[in-house]
């Protein structure tokens, strides 16, 4: 990709920008728009939130005894 | 790291007990070591692919089986992380998919791009957009983000929930799922799409959103 690059490039790559999956030359660009691009910024900053607050809401307790039972199948496997 | 190891496994031998093999005790030490550092994450994944706990708690345990009776195989420096996902999910597929001839794959409606954040961000002002965006992102509640995962067919739950509970690359995602990455980069994408609407039908339903804003 070219060093320019407008909010049409910016949206496409978005998650591989928040996901870390660019190479520095494509990240680069796309953190040089978002300076320029208060608009593609600010969704950036949405998508980049809503990520950490699904992140922070998908895991659950272990449930007590799981891993005592985990162990104890490990342990009787290797008797 | 390697004389750490070493150094371990002697203390073992040494200290294990008659009757006991000490070669496999040292196995089984390190794999305890090792593996069940992931346990929670394990089950949680579990429990977003079985969506009950009974079933959850049956695939971590017949995966860590699984690893550990493959543990012989496993080579140091391998991605344990991602091997113990690969098993899971393998075993998940397997056990639960109705059909395995016939993989699930289901297609999603087409979402268009940043569908909650266009949603949220039409206010007057962009203070006002801000402030939306905040009330919903801060009143979303775990039910309501599980169940959007949730609701999501396997084929792209599987993905997105490897990217957003774990943080696996997308390279990783590829070979848990034995997937091209450009597969995983779609499906990923358009899992977390489908997510979103779902998201603001939840907003909707929470009174989150501002009056005479646009309903699902």
């Amino acid at each position: 990709m070219s060093e320019k690059c407008d909010c049409g490039d910016a949206v496409d790559q978005i998650y591989q920008y928040l996901d870390a999956e660019l190479d520095e030359g494509t990240a680069a660009s796309i953190r040089s728009h978002l300076d320029d691009c208060p608009g593609c910024f600010d969704s950036f900053d949405f998508e980049r939130r809503l990520k950490v607050v699904i992140r922070a809401h998908l895991s659950d307790e272990l449930p007590e005894g799981l891993e005592a039972k985990v162990k104890d199948m490990i342990r009787h496997e290797t008797a | 790291m390697r004389n750490h190891r070493l150094t371990r496994k002697i203390l073992f031998v040494a200290r294990s007990g008659p009757g006991y093999r000490p070669a496999l005790m040292a196995d089984q030490a390190n794999f305890e070591r090792d593996a069940l550092q992931y346990s929670r994450q394990l089950y949680s994944a579990a429990m977003r692919m079985a969506r009950n706990s009974a079933d959850a708690e049956d695939l971590v345990q017949e995966t860590y089986l699984k690893a550990y009776r493959a543990y012989d195989s496993f080579e140091e420096g391998t991605n344990l992380k991602a091997w113990l996902y690969r098993i899971l999910t393998n075993t998940y597929i397997n056990k639960y998919r109705k059909d395995s001839r016939r993989p699930s794959e289901v297609d999603l409606g087409d979402v268009e791009d940043l569908y909650l954040y266009r949603r949220l961000g039409s206010e007057d002002t962009a203070e006002a957009s801000r402030t939306t965006e905040d009330r919903v992102l801060d009143g979303l509640v775990e039910s309501d983000i599980k169940a959007a995962v949730e609701e999501l067919p396997e084929n792209f739950r599987i993905p997105v929930l490897l990217a957003d509970l774990e943080g696996f690359s997308y390279k990783e995602i590829a070979e848990i799922l034995d997937i091209p990455i450009g597969t995983v980069m779609s499906r990923l994408h358009r899992g977390r799409k489908a997510m979103q609407k779902r998201l603001w039908e939840f907003a909707s339903q929470r009174g989150l959103l501002p009056e005479g804003a646009e309903r699902p």
